[in-house]
């Protein structure tokens, strides 16, 4: 449940909700997390979820063993990643994860580039709307 | 669907003739040739795919149907129902193109998927008009199907409704948030708690791993992700790229930081007349 919470509010931060980093969590959640759909769909009922806030789920992810806690704070960049844009309370949140598990330099910095190297894969090759296909 | 029969897509005739006139022929193949019913609904997708891409972005209007509808999917401009609905028919329309059987029941569930998806169409070209078409009939079939022809039916609405069941089920897990959820209101839940989030750090100071650190890597990163292939910048548009979204981040902590620190001048101003005022009365 802690990932759901924190990979929405990645998800958000710039304030709407793309289908591309919707899509993308959800991919996450199943494949490298090992959830199973029906975790995944329980986790998001509004009795589980609506009750916690940031503040519990950085104090969840700090109670969490390192291994898992990484797994999160990686998806948690893929997300942010999954647009090709940084916004600034993506990184605020990025930063505020990370604290909360500890994290050193180096433990972030092979976050970041595991996240990267999954947003790569999950990326599909779809042009933006902006610059009219000239990227595909 | 004879001749002198109202067709369920009359309603869009003065929308958008061609679109209509695919779905009235839909409807006549539905019990006779349901792989051509398909292949018509296919088409009346991708005219509609097309249109809604020229009219929000008409340079994307060269690529395939399913980049278009990936395309209007992930930039918010279809919703996922619609999306759903279109992209079963352009799923089954491609099957009954490359030679799969279409079962009767199949060809009219997306007959219904592509009715439904009319009206939405229509009031997206108008602009937010509202459109209210008369509810879905079923085109009548032949007068008198045989007992294995029904049974056969049954049996393909009964693995239908399965698919169905199933993709909703695998949706529902992979979004992240339900259908029942109030998006706006938890949207802004969320981006205030983050607000309030930074808010702290700036009074309180940067946690262990601050966010001027995470920007530098996250930038160096997205670098590197924005000259993958399937972004395909040049390296050093990739570069200029990353470099300005790095460098927007840190203006906007800096004016926080400004901001703040003008707070804190304030505060500690007023505190000091106060000082001074209550000295000369004493």
């Amino acid at each position: 449940m802690l990932w759901f919470v924190a990979a929405r509010a990645m998800a958000v931060a710039d304030g709407t909700v793309p289908a591309v980093k919707e899509a993308s969590a959800g991919l996450y959640a199943q494949a490298i997390l090992g959830l199973s759909e029906e975790a995944c769909r329980a986790a998001k009922s509004p009795e589980q979820i609506g009750k916690l806030t940031l503040v519990d789920c950085l104090a969840g992810v700090h109670g969490m063993p390192r291994e898992q806690a990484e797994k999160i704070m990686t998806g948690v960049l893929m997300i942010a990643f999954a647009d090709g844009c940084m916004e600034p309370l993506e990184v605020r949140w990025a930063s505020m994860l990370a604290s909360a598990c500890e994290m050193t330099d180096e433990d972030f910095q092979r976050c970041c580039a595991s996240a990267r190297v999954i947003a790569s894969m999950f990326n599909p090759s779809v042009p933006s709307i902006e610059d009219g296909g000239e990227a595909s | 669907m004879s001749e002198d029969h109202q067709s369920n897509f009359d309603f869009m005739d003065r929308y958008d003739h061609r679109v209509s006139h695919l779905g009235g022929q839909a409807e006549q193949y539905v019990h006779s040739d349901p792989e051509s019913c398909l292949f018509k609904l296919r088409l009346m997708v991708e005219m509609m795919a097309r249109r809604l891409v020229e009219l929000q972005a008409p340079r994307l209007a060269d690529l395939d149907l399913i980049a278009i509808l990936r395309s209007l999917e992930q930039y918010g401009m279809l919703p996922k129902k619609q999306a759903d609905g279109m992209h079963a028919i352009r799923r089954d329309g491609n099957a009954a193109v490359h030679g799969s059987e279409t079962p009767v029941p199949t060809a009219m569930r997306r007959l219904r998927d592509a009715h439904r998806i009319s009206a939405w169409y229509c009031s997206m070209i108008q602009r937010g008009v509202k459109v209210r078409p008369s509810q879905f009939v079923p085109p009548p079939g032949p007068a008198q199907a045989d007992a294995d022809a029904l049974k056969m039916h049954q049996a393909a609405e009964a693995l239908e409704d399965q698919i169905d069941t199933r993709r909703r089920a695998t949706r529902e897990g992979l979004l992240l948030f339900t259908e029942d959820e109030d998006l706006p209101t938890e949207v802004q839940r969320l981006v205030s708690e983050l607000e309030g989030l930074d808010r702290v750090a700036q009074a309180a100071g940067e946690p262990l791993v601050d966010a001027e650190f995470v920007a530098v890597v996250m930038a160096m990163e997205m670098e590197q992700l924005l000259e993958h292939p399937t972004l395909g910048l040049d390296t050093r548009e990739a570069k200029r790229e990353a470099e300005k979204q790095y460098q927007q981040i840190k203006d906007g902590f800096e004016l926080r930081e400004a901001m703040y620190a003008e707070e804190r001048r304030a505060l500690v101003l007023y505190h000091q007349r106060e000082r001074q005022s209550r000295h000369k009365q004493g």
